[in-house]
Formats: structure tokens, sequence, C-alpha cells
């Protein structure tokens, strides 16, 4: 019914925040007194050092190389000196080597501006190889490499390149802050991205209330660059790479949600590409998006990499102490275990939730079979049945016959249960219980 | 102020709809409050009693068999409520107690408590008194604003239990439009039907204020709109064409729409989670099939009043309905 409309059926409306003037641009944050900075930031392989504890390094010097296709080179979001290389907790558990750096005082962080790469002249071969050696991983998804998956869309020959201008957390307003504030960055990275992807045609898809901006920004882009616009209604999940290539090319996206003609990229992405490529410059910073009812001054930051979290939290204020911490969106973030992880490349956004906010939610009742979950998956699953079948283990009848692994934990199940059954975790441990009775795939790359 | 020292974890997702079995219940018991308080109005103390009976049934059979937890999430409360509208307003108060028993003990907990009967545990309740008691469900009716009714119970509510009450179906009683109508005895005028001011079981007379809580229902989410929508509109398509076909047989649409538990069953019994089917299209088939059903069994059985099997039958098909309408997931089997 609705779903031909907006190219996919189910999802959520989730309640918006309305971005005040003060959000619609991005501010710089200073530096805090020691950054630490993960040798593995993103998927794939961690990269190797290329200092060593006493070294001092500029702003924008290669700290740690890559040696595979899938891991990036890591630069120096700092003039100063490493302290040393430790392994350190991650996020998830595990633990990752980190070389902590400690920034010199303020005068001496000059980025020197080298000369910027034309995109009219490059070819996409050295494109690639520059947004690869830039070290940039892609914003809002898994935080995968950008070159690789433009690499592997050019070589298939993509007709269509889609600028994702989704916001992935309605409490963020990171997509009106760079169609508002970073304009010519923005034009610049769809430059380097057709030429780069080969694509004829770029398509900006953003949501109603960022409709006008992005009509400015389409309206006022020089001739010659070939940029439609997309307005679709609010809908979360959206912005998930497979459904808005769905929705853009009104075809059944595979799971990669990368096949067919078009690649999607990611609108912080694109801007950052434009931005870096433009003065020759390395990642050294991360864009996020802070929020929650704990933030003194949400809004926009540019955080040098590696600045924990306890300092980010500092710097904007806090209002109240915050009771639950994440990193990402409301609906798919993970709450951090400590304040001193680092911002990374790929963190959209740190959400500090105040004790308003994060209560203890009342314990799960059994399920009442309501079908409101089903409505609700955006990928067609039947979230009721995986739920109880999680419950007795069923993990091969989960994989096999309800195809668990299109489920990419958007959370709109979780969101509309009348009885709280927390059927993402559910799904998460299934999928860990599985894939560990699997064979690990041949080629697969260790991640 | 500075951070923490201590972060509380949790997963994803961080937020709720807010849409939880309590309100869902407490929404379904709102939308029952204008009909409810018309039975009282229209039958006196007899309705109220049973309905009151039946209510404190429900909810001691729940306490009995589950946690006092359970009490909160008001799904015991909703049961006795809708088993109270759907009996008979003069019935003996003992028999609603009996049924109110029948509904959670049998109809609910030994399926399994919440989440678990296959069918409306209100209607198994009132399917139990059907067959154990159908001299007493089929004759304690009442006829609309009796004299008294606000002052005294008809001598059938406070029968004693298994003896036949003396004073049986006194001066209070009166035949429901469905009986005569099946009797030959004409038609209850139309609005009377949809006003409900006439004789049936305490809840179901008025078609208009259970239409109204039906929408409240859709308006707020508390329950999907093709179930109800389906199956009123397979009714009115079945007696379209029937009254089309033999008009002195058959009623039109209005009457038909306005007489019996129609209106209960579509917007109260068959839209209760678990007895209805999960997916979209499997709601779409099943409402259709209850409508059909409860025409073919008004029409066309020795029953005056089909809405309570058809809705049994329904639920009965409702894991079949599921599976022919499994979801496909995106893009499954394309990228194999």
């Amino acid at each position: 019914m609705f779903g031909h409309r907006l190219g996919f059926s189910g999802g959520i409306t989730l309640p918006r925040h309305e971005p005040r003037s003060g959000e619609l641009r991005i501010r710089q944050m200073a530096f805090a007194p020691e950054l630490h900075l993960p040798l593995r930031q993103h998927a794939g392989r961690a990269a190797v050092a290329a200092v060593r504890p006493g070294n001092e390094v500029a702003r924008g010097q290669l700290l740690a190389g890559g040696d595979h296709e899938l891991s990036l080179p890591l630069h120096s979001p700092a003039t100063g000196r490493v302290v040393n290389i430790v392994e350190q907790p991650d996020q998830h558990g595990g633990s990752v080597s980190v070389i902590r750096l400690a920034p010199f005082p303020g005068d001496t962080q000059e980025y020197h501006d080298e000369r910027g790469l034309d995109p009219v002249s490059i070819s996409a071969g050295r494109l690639l190889d520059a947004i690869c050696a830039a070290g940039i991983v892609g914003q809002g998804g898994e935080g995968r490499p950008t070159h690789a998956g433009l690499r592997a869309s050019a070589g298939r020959g993509v007709e269509m390149l889609v600028l994702n201008g989704i916001e992935e957390e309605p409490a963020f307003s990171l997509v009106p802050a760079i169609l508002r504030a970073h304009r010519d960055d923005l034009v610049m990275g769809v430059r380097y991205l057709l030429k780069a992807t080969g694509a004829a045609r770029a398509v900006l898809a953003v949501e109603q209330h960022d409709g006008e901006a992005a009509r400015a920004l389409v309206t006022a882009v020089a001739p010659g660059l070939s940029m439609t616009l997309r307005v679709l209604p609010a809908r979360y999940p959206q912005g998930a790479e497979a459904l808005l290539l769905r929705i853009l090319a009104d075809r059944t996206a595979s799971g990669d949600g990368r096949s067919g003609d078009a690649v999607c990229v990611n609108l912080v992405t694109a801007a950052e590409v434009g931005r870096l490529l433009a003065h020759g410059q390395c990642v050294t910073d991360q864009v996020i998006a802070l929020a929650g009812t704990a933030v003194r001054e949400p809004g926009n930051y540019r955080v040098p990499l590696g600045t924990p979290v306890r300092f980010v939290l500092e710097q904007a204020g806090l209002r109240a102490a915050p009771v639950r911490v994440l990193q990402g969106g409301l609906m798919r973030g993970q709450a951090l275990a400590s304040l001193d992880l680092p911002i990374t490349k790929g963190v959209t956004g740190l959400i500090a939730l105040g004790p308003d906010e994060a209560g203890v939610p009342e314990p799960p009742l059994p399920c009442i079979r309501c079908g409101d979950c089903v409505d609700a998956c955006p990928m067609q699953l039947h979230p009721a049945q995986l739920g109880m079948l999680a419950r007795k283990s069923e993990f091969k009848s989960m994989h096999e016959e309800y195809d668990l692994d299109s489920c990419f934990e958007c959370g709109c199940c979780d969101y509309v249960c009348p009885s709280r059954i927390p059927l993402v975790q559910l799904f998460r441990a299934a999928k860990a219980q599985w894939r560990r009775h699997q064979p690990v795939a041949a080629g697969e790359s260790a991640s | 102020m500075p951070p923490p020292s201590t972060l509380r974890l949790a997963a994803a997702p961080h937020r709720h709809g807010g849409h939880t079995v309590r309100r869902l219940m407490l929404h379904m018991v709102i939308a029952l409050l204008p009909a409810t308080v018309f039975a009282g109005a229209l039958f006196g103390l007899a309705a109220l009693a049973t309905i009151g009976v039946a209510i404190l049934a429900c909810l001691l059979a729940e306490r009995l068999c589950a946690p006092r937890s359970a009490l909160g999430d008001g799904s015991a409360l909703l049961t006795g409520l809708l088993l109270g509208l759907s009996l008979p307003p003069a019935v003996p108060l003992w028999m609603a107690a009996v049924g109110g028993f029948v509904a959670i003990v049998v109809g609910k907990q030994l399926f399994g408590g919440l989440g678990g009967p296959a069918f409306h545990p209100a209607l198994v309740g009132r399917i139990f008194l059907q067959a154990a008691f159908p001299a007493a469900m089929s004759q304690g009716w009442i006829a609309p604003f009796a004299v008294g009714r606000a002052t005294q119970l008809p001598g059938t509510s406070m029968a004693v239990p298994f003896m036949s009450p003396s004073a049986a179906y006194d001066s209070f009683s009166g035949a429901t439009p469905l009986a005569a109508a099946k009797l030959g005895d004409g038609v209850a005028p139309l609005a009377d039907l949809w006003l409900g001011t006439v004789a049936g079981s305490t809840g179901e007379t008025s078609a208009v204020l259970l239409l109204l809580g039906g929408l409240y229902l859709v308006g707020v989410r508390a329950v999907d709109w093709r179930i109800p929508v389906a199956m009123l509109a397979s009714v009115a398509a079945l007696y379209a064409v029937l009254h089309g076909l033999e008009p002195a047989r058959h009623p039109d649409v209005l009457t038909a729409f306005g007489s019996g538990g129609l209106m209960l069953g579509a917007w109260f019994f068959a839209t209760a989670p678990g007895c209805a089917p999960m997916t979209r299209s499997g709601k779409w088939i099943y409402g259709l099939a209850i409508g059909a059903l409860v025409v073919v069994i008004r029409q066309f059985s020795g029953q005056p009043e089909g809405v309570m099997y058809a809705l049994l039958l329904g639920s009965a098909l409702t894991p079949h309905f599921d599976r022919w309408t499994q979801p496909r997931p995106l893009g499954w089997r394309a990228s194999r």
C-alpha cells in the first residue's frame, strides 16, 4: 500500500528533533592532552605502526601504514610526540593496539595546505589511490574503507552515484550542516567521486526536512555537474544503503546493496573527500554529532582523531551526569562501557542520555503475536518467528529458512514491540552463535 | 558537571515507541466504556451485575493462576469486560462467574497465559456457557428500558446454581431482533438496531457506540484496521447479494450490521492479537473468512447468531493464514 510510494514497506516514523541555528554548522574541537589512536579504526585489517615511542610527528604525518586493500593508513591528528604504543580495550570488549600521542601546545598545529588534485585531469585509478592514501572511511555504515567500495563499483561500471543524505539519527543534524555550511566541499567531493567511479550522474537523496537546503544546493551547483535531487518522506531506516538504492532504483537490492548500476556514498563522506583531496590532506579528525539531554551544547563538532569521549563531553559541557553514552544513534548505537574510549574514523555521533532518557526498561512480556514487528521490518523478515526460534536456539532454521543474515539490526521490531522483547539482542546473539559453528569461507578476510 | 564514573549499559535500540501490552489493553477498555455505560442505562442493574461478576471472576482466576504482576497488564480485566458484555444481561450471575473462570483458566492459562491462547479467552468462556447452559443463555434477555431495571434484578440473575429459577423470565424479558427475524416475527426498526434500543447481549446492542469505540482503537493504533474492515466488507458484500436475490428471507446490509454481536465481534474480538494472523495479507484473509462465516451461520443454520462461532473458526484457521502469507525477505532467493 504505502510500500510502493516509499519504495520499501515497513519501517517506522521516529520523532524528529528540529535543529537550532547553532547546530547548523561544524565547530572545531580543541586537542585533548593525550590522543589514543587505535591501529584499526574500520572494518578490515589493522594498519602497521610506522612510528616508535618517543618519535616526534607532524600533523598529517603517516603513523601507521595499510598493507592490504582493506586496511587504511593512519595519519597523525596533531603535531606532537608518540608516548607509547599499548594494547587497550576496544568498545567491543576485545583489545586493540593503540598509539598514544601527546600533542604539542596550540600554535604549532598548522596543517600545511598542499596542492590539491584536479578532478578533471586526474585518472580514476590515481584518484582511488589518493582516497585510500588519505585514509578515508565511509560514514554512517559499518565503517568500510571508502576506496574499496568505489573501486568495486568502478570495475563494474556504475551509472549512478547516490549521495546518501538521510540522517542516521533524527537527533543529529549533520546533513543540514553539510548542505548549508560545506557546500563547496560537497560539490568538490561529488566531482571527485563521479570521476573515481565513472558514474554519469549523481543523485542527492535527502528527507523532507532537508529538502529546502538540498534544493538550494542543487540549483546553485555549477553547470557541467549532473546532479539531481530526490526528496523522500522521512522514514527510518531508509538511509540504509540496501534500502536507499532500492528506493532510488526501484528494484530489489541484493544483500550487499551494492549490486546493480548504482553506488552509494554518505553525504558526510563525500564532503570529506572534497575537502581533503582539494587540499592534498589526509584524515586527521572526525566530524561527529553530539546529542542527548545530558549535553549542554548539542551540535556538530570536528574532533581530532583519538580524542577520548570524556574530553568531548567536557568540552561540549554537561547539563547533567549522563547515565548512558551511545556511540551512534538511538536505534543502532552502542552503549559505551568507558568514557576513555577514543573517537575513531566512522564514529558519526555521540548521544549522552540523562536520567530521564535512560531508565531501566520493564521486563519483557511473552510475545502476544500481534504482528507489529512483521509490519515494521523493512527487510520483510518475520521478527516474531525469529524471536521464538532464538529462544529455542534454532539458529540453523533462523538463518536458512528465515534469512536472519538479511537483518541489519535497525531495531524497528524492538521499537514497536508491545511486549518489549529485546529482539535485536536475541538476533545478534543468534548470529554470533551461528557464525561460531560455520567454517570460515575461503578468501574471507579476518576482520 | 563532571562526567560520571559509572555508565549504564544496554543493547540497542535505546528507544521504544511506547506502545505496550498494558496500553493496548487499556485502550480496549476505554473503547468499550461507552457501550458499557449504555448497557447499564438500557438493561439496568442486571447488566452491570453481569459485567461486574464476569470481571471479578476473571481477575480472581488470573490471580490464582499467575503471578500478581500479571494482573497489571490489564488483559484479565479486558477478558472479563468482554465476557460480561457478550452475555445476556439477565443470565444467572453464578454462570457469569463460571464463565469468567473458564475463560481465564481454560481459555488462557492452560494455553500458557498471555500470548498463548489460540482462541479469544472471553470467547471460550462465552461458548462454554452456551454449550453448558443453552436455555439460560438463550433466554436471559431483557427488554430495552424495562420498568424497574434500575432498582431490581430479574429473578434469573440471582438463581441458585443448578436449580431452575422459579420466577424465571418475568416481565423483563424480550426477544432479540435476530431471534425474532429467525422465527419470522418481523424486523426491528433500523434506528433501534443501530442505536441499540433492542434486546440483546449486554454490550452488543449499540452498533453506533461500538463503531465509535472501534474507530477510537484504530485512531490510537491499538488494533489493525484491516481485520474489522475486511470482516465488515465481506459481511456487507454477501448480504448485498443475498438480499438482492431474496429480499424476503435475507435482511439488507444496514440491518445486518446493526443486529447481533457483529460490531462487538469485528472491532473487539477479531482484532485480539494472538487470535488473528500476524501478516497484513493474513489479516485480510482472516477478516474476510470470518465475515463470510457469520453470514453463512446466520442465514443458513439453525442458530440465530453466528459471530461467536465464526470467530472461533477464524482463529482456528489463523495458523494456516499465517503460513500461507509468510513474508518474503527482501532480496531473498534473488541474491542466491
